[in-house]
């Protein structure tokens, strides 16, 4: 074992550090004790690399970035020293300096992004507004920082002046986001820490802006802290990774080094949680237990409990940080002999066979009745301007079909505003289609609801037999009540014949069996008084003690850390073999909708602008995408093994056209990197190659289609890629 | 669903043992008395609040049965504090205040129970409703919500008052309150229009639960708080109007006992001119302000009673465990 090292600093060895941070805590006093949010941290920073930090979520990652720009809010306590060396080889303390001097501080020197970029914009006032006043407020010259507004912007690949002219509201997420990095960028700052920037957006814009970051560092010179939860999206931007647990960095190195040789069981853990698109899912594992409260981090090294590891040693000692080479360092006693304790998961196997299904089969076959069809269903909000406008139309849903068959698991795939939530709603009859119909097998829904024509099955049933798990655990159950008294009205609206006691046993049963132990003392919670993945799991119960056929899970896991996504997964698949349910499973993330489907053998819908684009099983969208929109979406699922660092965005837009206005023809030729001139006219529909249960609809999928003679589409942005294939 | 293997799924679980229902509602007892209680008293407030509320509740029911009913001594215009039999001294006809302000409670109290409640149930009903209806509903009862503000209060109760000239205590409650539930209803439902968008709210339409049950479980627990208050600002509407009309001599006050009636009279007299009959006046003011800031203690403390964590905290059936958990979480 190598000497411990007392200078921990030495751990990261940087030439020209632009912050020095030393012994920063950050304390909180509550009525129970001190609540330490951050625990004694030493870190430097390097001038002009990309800092990850990367940590679940209540881990400090937030009050990291708030003390280095001293701006932990009361009664938060900060300690420590945080030194900013300036570029000329000044330092400042940044913990010491006066209020005026904070304020010139922040935006010149060191700037943030926020997570909400909704909530950063004031929405009453126009962008340029939001520009000006900042060049304001620290007394630059306007004219001069418009102009490094409209270069940022550009750079961006936004139109800088029709932003600048616009309010918050009309521009998409991903748009808003970008123009808040180019709002933080526009004092030039020698820093910009970016607290979780991508974490409320979609894929492809999340990699597309990860991307668009590294250029911006590249031309404007800046240091960036960039502080997330998703390890992969690190893999690709980061050059150093510091991974954080319990309020302390547990695991500091070059990203390489770390996914690589990842030392700490820790981050051995948390990769292994991580869904992967490739990796196979039986090595999937979530971290068993949870992250400790900041009033109470256990004794010693602070992950022992949850450490498969962990001796005597580690509960009476606090492990320092052991250098496993120069350039990475980690606290953990037994660092050597991680890698044959917690091997890590294998990684992508091109080879690899498509597995069985771990769980029931195939739900496939024409024998069989589907529980629900949804038959050219169309969604078409509309909404009025003015009186005497005329009113504009979104498509949310425009013309789907689709079979749902019994205990299938269907995922439906796409960018925010694609229409995937509205389609599910319609499919469990929330959502009157606007046309076409859906039908519980074989009764028309709405038909059942209306008292129109033979009812053969009442509405009731059918309201029974479809229910939803939503995706806020936070906003699912009433926080008013007690998880005994949120199931109980379930139960005792359908279920009459039991009695009190049939009801309670049957509830405490379920939290057992969804391993909420003791479920007496579960029972009798608040919801405040519950977890995350724990309030998940009551509103997992209460859509099952329906005894439903088909449950929406609109976005389920979306807001679960991500170690405990596989394992609410898992449970969600197993409780489906007990009970007999079709999942429709709504997720903007391909790798947990193709974890979800591959273990229960479904199928993956990718949706876009209101339509189905492609449809078939996990290794046929997966392995062998045919769209050219899916191809961007396997591209855009962070990958821990990414090599092609430089690829290009296979995208020639990357924001998504309005959906109140679709583009003719294919509605994705505005933005596919193949698109020819025919599919600005034409309209390719969903068609299978034969028997197969593979659906796409692209003219590429076509031989001798009139797309391969016509020329290609040349617009206002030409692609970087030419199609060569023929 | 069929289960051929033997082993009952949790779904089709029934009871081994019987709970005891003595249990079962004792935990309810704890729950939703016991806890509550327990967090109105431990602030300050609640506990002025509440000790007020009871105080006029006592003097209205135990006060009226120990005491008898005032009547005209040979002592007129006594001032208070002078003599034993006559404690807060006596008004012009030689009534003894303290007896007039005791006989009074019990007919204050009714008109406010009766006003108050009266326009929290309308308020609720029409604005919860309508609220979490939404359209075509929304608007119809909210055209005539509107058009109900729109009409001035105090000309229509004076109408209303001469026309009937109401004595029963609840009626006159309701009377001169009678278009203030609008406003209310109209508040509430702006309130509701932000809780309907949770999403618990659509898993119980999901459910099939029915409106009523909706609104009585998931919407107006959530309002409780907001409920709590504007009955105490309710209450106290009454009081003031009730107050202010009698003293007005609007309502009818042949025969009835009131504290704004004393003051009427009191004023009539002429005490409001010479310093020696001022304790006439001034004794119903203080129970009239007394009362309703007891009402307003009371307000701000029940809010503390509808926050969850709060109430986990202080019900004894939960277990340490879960408690420490909850700390935790907080």
């Amino acid at each position: 074992m190598k000497e411990r090292l007392h200078d921990k600093s030495n751990a990261q060895q940087t030439q020209d550090p632009i912050y020095q941070v030393r012994n920063v805590s950050v304390a909180f006093d509550m009525d129970r004790g001190t609540s330490r949010v951050l625990d004694d941290i030493d870190l430097d920073i390097e001038r002009g690399e990309i800092l990850g930090v990367v940590g679940e979520s209540g881990s400090g990652k937030s009050m990291f970035a708030d003390s280095l720009l001293n701006a932990v809010v009361s009664p938060g306590q900060l300690g420590g020293e945080v030194i900013y060396n300036t570029e000329d080889g000044q330092s400042v303390d940044v913990t010491e300096l006066t209020d005026e001097e904070l304020r010139k501080f922040r935006w010149q020197e060191a700037s943030m992004v926020f997570q909400g970029a909704q909530d950063s914009f004031n929405p009453t006032r126009k962008i340029r507004t939001h520009f000006v006043e900042t060049l304001d407020a620290h007394d630059a010259d306007i004219e001069d920082g418009m102009d490094r507004a409209r270069e940022l912007l550009s750079d961006l690949y936004l139109e800088p002046d029709q932003v600048l002219n616009s309010y918050p509201h009309e521009l998409s997420g991903g748009m808003k986001q970008r123009t808040l990095i180019a709002l933080s960028m526009l004092l030039d700052p020698e820093v910009i820490v970016m607290d979780e920037p991508t974490a409320a957006l979609d894929l492809l814009m999340q990699q597309s802006i990860v991307r668009l970051i590294r250029e911006i560092k590249g031309k404007y010179d800046v240091t960036i802290i960039f502080i997330t939860h998703d390890l992969p999206l690190l893999a690709e931007l980061a050059d150093r990774l510091a991974v954080m647990y319990a309020f302390e960095f547990v695991e500091i190195g070059l990203t390489d080094g770390i996914l690589e040789e990842p030392s700490h069981p820790y981050t051995r853990a948390l990769l292994n949680s991580t869904p992967n698109i490739f990796a196979p899912v039986e090595d999937m594992t979530a971290i068993e237990g949870s992250a400790p409260d900041p009033v109470n981090v256990p004794t010693g090294c602070s992950y022992h409990p949850r450490c498969p590891m962990a001796t005597d040693a580690c509960v009476e000692s606090d492990p320092g940080y052991y250098e496993t080479n120069a350039n990475h360092g980690v606290k953990c006693h037994y660092w050597e002999d991680v890698d044959n304790a917690i091997p890590l998961q294998v990684t992508a196997d091109e080879t690899r066979q498509v597995d069985v299904p771990a769980y029931g089969p195939v739900a496939m076959g024409t024998d069989r009745t589907p529980v629900l069809t949804l038959d050219d269903a169309e969604v078409h909000f509309e909404s009025s301007q003015g009186l005497f406008a005329e009113p504009d139309a979104v498509r949310a849903v425009d013309g789907i079909s689709l079979d749902i068959y019994e205990n299938e698991v269907i995922a439906l795939i796409g960018e925010s505003g694609c229409g995937k939530t509205t389609l599910g709603k319609t499919a469990i009859g929330l959502q009157r289609p606007t046309g076409g119909s859906v039908s519980f097998r074989g009764q028309d829904i709405w038909d059942a609801k209306d008292g129109h024509g033979d009812v053969e099955i009442p509405h009731e049933a059918i309201r029974q037999s479809l229910q939803i798990i939503h995706q806020d655990p936070g906003s699912a159950i009433n926080p008013n009540r007690t998880v005994r008294h949120t199931l109980e009205l379930p139960l005792k609206h359908y279920n009459d014949e039991l009695d009190m006691g049939d009801r309670q046993a049957r509830i405490l049963g379920m939290l057992e069996t969804v391993g909420m132990t003791p479920p007496e003392d579960y029972a009798d919670r608040y919801p405040h008084q519950l977890s995350g993945g724990e309030k998940q799991r009551v509103t997992l119960i209460r859509a099952l003690l329906m005894e439903p056929d088909l449950i929406l899970a609109d976005e389920a896991i979306s807001a679960l850390d991500v170690s405990l996504r596989v394992e609410m997964m898992d449970l969600m698949l197993d409780l489906q073999e007990i009970f007999d349910t079709a999942f429709l499973f709504i997720s903007h993330d391909f790798s947990n909708a193709r974890y979800i489907t591959e273990k229960s053998g479904g199928r993956i819908g990718v949706m876009y602008l209101g339509e189905i684009v492609e449809i078939g099983t996990v290794d046929e969208i997966i392995n062998n995408p045919k769209h050219p929109y899916t191809k961007s979406l396997v591209w855009a699922t962070p990958d821990l093994d990414e090599t092609g660092e430089n690829e290009d965005v296979p995208l020639r837009k990357i924001d998504i056209p309005d959906a109140r206005n679709p583009p003719s023809g294919c509605r994705f030729h505005t933005r596919c990197p193949e698109a020819r001139e025919t599919c600005a006219r034409k309209k390719p529909v969903l068609v299978g190659d034969g028997g197969n249960t593979h659906e796409v609809s692209c003219f590429r999928d076509v031989p001798n289609h009139e797309y391969w003679d016509s020329p290609e589409l040349m617009n206002d942005e030409p692609s970087d890629e030419t199609p060569t294939e023929k | 669903m069929s289960h051929s293997d033997g082993e009952p799924t949790p779904f089709e679980r029934v009871a081994e043992r019987e709970t005891s229902r003595t249990d079962y509602y004792r935990e309810i007892l704890d729950r939703n008395v016991v806890a509550p209680l327990r967090i109105l008293i431990s602030d300050t407030r609640g506990l002025f609040g509440i000790g007020s509320i009871l105080f006029f509740v006592f003097l209205g029911t135990v006060g009226v049965w120990l005491t008898n009913q005032p009547e005209s001594t040979q002592y007129i215009l006594l001032p208070p504090f002078q003599d034993a039999a006559h404690p807060l001294g006596t008004g012009r006809y030689g009534n003894d205040v303290l007896l007039q302000l005791i006989h009074s409670t019990p007919f204050m109290l009714q008109m406010i129970a009766g006003g108050a409640v009266y326009n929290i149930t309308m308020a609720v009903i029409v604005g919860t409703f309508a609220g979490y209806k939404g359209g075509r509903i929304d608007e119809f009862l909210m055209t005539i919500v509107d058009m109900i503000i729109a009409v001035p209060a105090l000309p229509l109760v004076i109408v209303l008052a001469v026309i009937f000239e109401p004595t029963n205590p609840i009626v006159v409650g309701i009377v001169i309150t009678l278009p203030s539930w609008a406003g209310l209803s109209r508040a509430l439902r702006s309130e509701v229009l932000s809780v309907r968008t949770h999403s618990y709210i659509e898993a119980s339409r999901t459910m099939g639960l029915p409106t009523a049950s909706i609104l009585r479980h998931e919407i107006i627990p959530n309002l409780m708080p907001y409920i709590m208050i504007n009955f105490v600002n309710a209450a106290r509407r009454v009081i003031f109007a009730s107050v202010g009309l009698y003293f007005l001599g609007v309502l009818p006050t042949s025969g009835i006992m009131n504290w704004g009636v004393i003051m009427n009279t009191a004023y009539e007299t002429g005490s409001l001119y010479t310093l020696d009959t001022a304790h006439w006046i001034i004794l119903p003011m203080i129970m009239v302000v007394w009362l309703s800031y007891g009402l307003i203690m009371f307000g701000q403390a029940a809010d503390k009673v509808y926050n969850p964590r709060l109430r986990a905290r202080h019900a004894t059936t939960m277990t340490q465990e879960t408690a420490r958990t909850e700390e935790a979480e907080s």
